[in-house]
């Protein structure tokens, strides 16, 4: 068994190493970030007119496109990130706890992305505020998008809390080893701390994730995202109940595959083989083929939906789905994943952390291409077909691919920065360890999510020792 | 309806026999009871069946001389009336019940006036065939029921032939941009009609409109004098959710700078009535689409282009009649009723006739918007075709596809797209 203890400084390390990949990292989101911010800058100067977006209909064009399908993406990373970590809190999944905080935090930078997605999309971002604000009590009962704006905002108010309440308890204890320099951040995160109140926090945030749980599946990314589409009378491709659900696979495999991501860069920077384990990484890929198997098997209910004997408008939506190759690169990519992760519970040796990486690059590449092709698709099969400009055509501008390559410099560069500022693991996930002595990675290895330790975990925990 | 349409069929045709006709006549020469009475309340009973007239009223009206003529007035209607129903089926389950022998058949007849329960049950048969059928989008019928102002168009597809007059005019009355065709005409050929035909696409200002009800802002919105959907301006903040929810692709959104700056724009044609930015083109990054002319509406263009818009001013077919749907009096009405009557059905001698040939139809009408346009003409079939019309949009100097224009201005479009 182990006899490595993760302590406090491992979770402290990022604070004060500092490597030149680090900076070098800093480097391409700043140049990435650039990019976006040129592109944005065409738009604002030209208008949307640079983008490969026109209007659906006589013009031959699809009116939404990368913009909303990479919102949606960004969304359900931010969704699945932090039903994820109340699912540690409130299902006692302690496995997790080393990796909650980081999905937390994409939780904030997922949304941050979207939010910015929101703003880049509309022709006016000068007049959200006022547009939006000032009528919200009108518009709040009939348009989803207004529903949108809402619960994204609620979410985002939660999860922030949520973060918040958890930080006092580490950031009191951790504050001698913080770095002098952001003392204000730690002294508002702390205001007005003391021991009593960790029994009461504790509370809050076992509600708070009481909340989180039921809030994103019923009314998030199983909500008011998916109604954005499916409610509509025009466009064949988005109706059904079914889009609550399939949305909602989307959001988990996604955020998955992003705290796979996460987990594997911390752990690779920060040798923290002994704080996210094999088993961290062996667990989330089992958990990505049951969401990626829910999402291939929602996609196979609208596909057999839409060919047999369905109404006209529908049957021309799904060929349509059927005869593009997006359709089949996303499905494939997940189809591989899938039968990657499957091979990998019948014989274990092939399971290692860069194929997991790799299945979660891959699941995240599948559904953002799958975002992407359900917007346009929709647009592109309309129930008023009429028009011999429809289905039209649509190839994302440089403007457009810029935002996603900006937006990913975004959520990058703030776990560059907060992993400056905050320990982004749990004092408590270490804690955990300290109880058990030496048997440490037992505790949440083996938490009785029914899997089996086996001969590679052993050696893998042998090999890090 | 099919059960309802089969039992009406089943009624006439079981009332229709030889020797039932002799058995009116005999009732009628009799004149055991007023004649007169019978033929009014027939006339009436067709008003009913037309909508023009509701139950209660046809109840009330014939109640005292019904109680004169037969001491009693138990019309087969009077019961379900009375139970304050108020639902037109009653009246039709007090005629079934005729046929299913709860009420004596030939008692009803002599206390109702046989010429009246026989043109009674005449256009009661027809009624029950249109409902659901292409008359039901006739604008008459239902006409009484909505309350105020609602502009709206009846387009009559026959005498359209395709020249795109209303396009052209249109695009210069708006100056909107190469490509916004706001009014659009359809040349399309479909499987179950012979040869050309049109489908002249203005935006529908529906009474139930996706696109007000999913705008994040109260920027497009139905304006409640005369229930026109426009878009403010001033408000709009360029989300283009209403195009997506928009099932006819009236909407065109301003990607980039307008064709025609703001300075060469007539002021009086650029705000309505009430000081809203609401006509012309749109500014660059808001949405724009047919708008139905409100400033001329509010009087803003002279007296003479109130009620007018400017694509019927441009159509020599007199294909489009722009007003008021809720006035029996205005143009659009006056213009169906005149090719309703043009188009009348012999009823004499096929009672169970619809009372024209005309056809009618709403666009799309089955996903709930309730449209204010009304198409004299056939409906385009769920696999019809535009094709290459008489006139190209490039032989009048307007462009069909407007991605072709947006896409020069795409950033990198000439290499990726």
């Amino acid at each position: 068994m182990s006899t490595k203890r993760a302590t406090e400084s491992d979770i402290l390390r990022p604070l004060s190493a500092t490597s030149k990949k680090y900076y070098a990292l800093v480097a391409v989101t700043l140049v990435a970030i650039g990019l976006f911010a040129v592109a944005w800058g065409l738009q604002l100067r030209d208008g949307l007119i640079v983008t490969g977006l026109a209007d659906w209909g006589s013009s031959g064009g699809v009116t939404w496109g990368l913009y909303i399908g990479a919102f949606i993406w960004w969304v359900g990373i931010a969704h699945g990130g932090i039903i994820l970590s109340a699912s540690v809190r409130l299902l006692g999944m302690d496995r997790y706890q080393p990796v909650a905080r980081l999905a937390e935090l994409l939780t904030l930078a997922g949304l941050t992305a979207a939010g910015l997605y929101i703003i880049i999309h509309v022709g006016r971002p000068d007049r959200i505020v006022t547009s939006i604000l000032l009528n919200y009590t009108e518009t709040v009962h009939t348009s989803p998008l207004v529903w949108d704006v809402t619960v994204i905002t609620l979410y985002f108010v939660m999860t922030a809390t949520y973060l918040a309440l958890t930080l006092r308890y580490d950031v009191t204890r951790l504050r001698d080893q913080l770095p002098d320099r952001f003392e204000p951040v730690y002294k508002l995160l702390t205001v007005g701390y003391s021991e009593a109140e960790d029994e009461v926090v504790e509370r809050m945030v076992w509600w708070l994730a009481l909340g989180i749980i039921i809030l994103a599946p019923l009314l998030l990314h199983g909500g008011v995202i998916p109604w954005l589409f499916s409610l509509l009378p025009s466009m064949p491709g988005w109706s059904g109940a079914i889009q609550g659900p399939q949305f909602l696979t989307i959001a988990l495999t996604s955020a998955i595959g992003g705290v796979l991501i996460l987990s594997y860069a911390f752990r690779t920077a920060y040798d923290w083989d002994h704080i996210i384990t094999d088993d961290v990484f062996r667990g989330l890929t089992l958990w990505l083929g049951l969401f990626t198997l829910l999402f291939l098997w929602l996609q196979l209910q609208q596909v057999i939906n839409g060919v047999f004997a369905a109404p006209i408008d529908q049957t021309h939506a799904a060929e349509a789905k059927l005869g593009h190759p997006a359709y089949w690169i996303s499905m494939g990519l997940a189809i591989t994943t899938l039968a990657f992760i499957f091979a990998q519970t019948i014989r274990p040796s092939l399971f290692s952390r860069t194929r997991s990486v790799l299945a979660g690059v891959a699941i995240l590449s599948a559904t953002l291409i799958e975002k992407i092709f359900f917007v346009v698709e929709g647009l592109l099969s309309p129930t008023f077909e009429l028009y011999h400009a429809v289905p039209g055509s649509y190839v994302p501008s440089p403007v457009e691919i810029a935002s996603l390559i900006g937006t990913i410099g975004v959520v990058t560069l703030f776990f560059l920065v907060v992993s400056k500022v905050i320990p982004v693991v749990e004092l408590h996930a270490i804690e955990a360890h300290e109880d058990d002595g030496d048997e440490h990675g037992e505790a949440y290895e083996y938490d009785g999510d029914g899997e089996e330790p086996t001969a590679d975990r052993r050696t893998s925990t042998e090999v890090n020792a | 309806m099919s059960t309802d349409e089969a039992t009406a069929d089943e009624v006439l045709a079981d009332l229709h026999t030889d020797e039932w006709e002799a058995e009116m006549q005999a009732l009628l020469e009799e004149g055991d009871y007023d004649a007169e009475l019978g033929l009014e309340m027939a006339k009436d009973a067709q008003r009913l069946v037309a909508g023009e007239l509701d139950e209660a009223d046809f109840y009330e009206r014939y109640h005292d001389a019904v109680i004169d003529e037969f001491g009693v007035d138990d019309r087969p209607v009077a019961e379900a009336i009375e139970a304050a129903d108020g639902d037109r089926e009653t009246f039709v389950e007090s005629l079934e019940a005729l046929e299913d022998g709860d009420l004596d058949r030939r008692e009803a007849m002599k206390k109702m006036g046989a010429a009246g329960l026989f043109l009674g049950l005449g256009t009661w048969a027809s009624k029950e065939n249109a409902e659901g059928g292409p008359d039901a989008a006739s604008v008459a019928a239902g006409s009484d029921e909505e309350e105020g102002t609602q502009y709206g168009m009846v387009i009559d597809l026959q005498k359209c032939d395709g020249c795109l007059a209303c396009v052209v005019a249109c695009s210069q009355e708006n100056n909107t941009s190469a490509g916004a065709n706001w009014m659009y005409v359809f040349t399309y050929e479909d499987d179950q009609q012979q040869g050309e035909n049109y489908l002249v696409r203005t935006c529908q200002h529906c009474s139930d409109a996706p696109c007000e009800k999913v705008c994040p802002t109260t920027a497009r919105h139905k304006r409640t004098e005369d229930g026109l959907v426009l878009t403010d301006y001033d408000v709009c903040i360029g989300c283009r959710y209403c195009q997506v929810a928009c099932p006819y692709g009236v909407n065109y959104f301003q990607w980039g700078e307008p064709d025609t700056p703001r300075s060469e724009l007539d002021p009086e044609h650029v705000y309505d009535g009430r000081d809203r930015r609401v006509d012309s083109r749109p500014p660059k990054g808001v949405m724009g689409k047919c708008t139905m002319c409100p400033s001329r509406q509010d009087g803003k263009r002279g007296e003479e282009k109130i009620g007018t818009t400017a694509c019927e001013d441009a159509c020599s077919m007199d294909a489009i009649h722009f007003g008021d749907m809720n006035d029996d009096e205005s143009d659009p009405n006056q213009y169906l009723e005149r090719v309703r009557a043009e188009n009348a059905n012999d009823r004499e001698d096929y009672p169970n006739r619809t009372e024209d040939t005309v056809s009618t139809f709403r666009l799309l009408e089955e996903l709930g918007t309730d449209p204010n346009v009304v198409f004299v003409g056939n409906e385009p079939g769920p696999n019809a075709r535009q094709v290459e019309g008489p006139v190209s949009y490039e032989d009048v100097g307007e462009v069909d596809r407007r991605k072709e224009v947006l896409d020069d201005g795409t950033f990198g479009g000439g290499v990726i797209g």
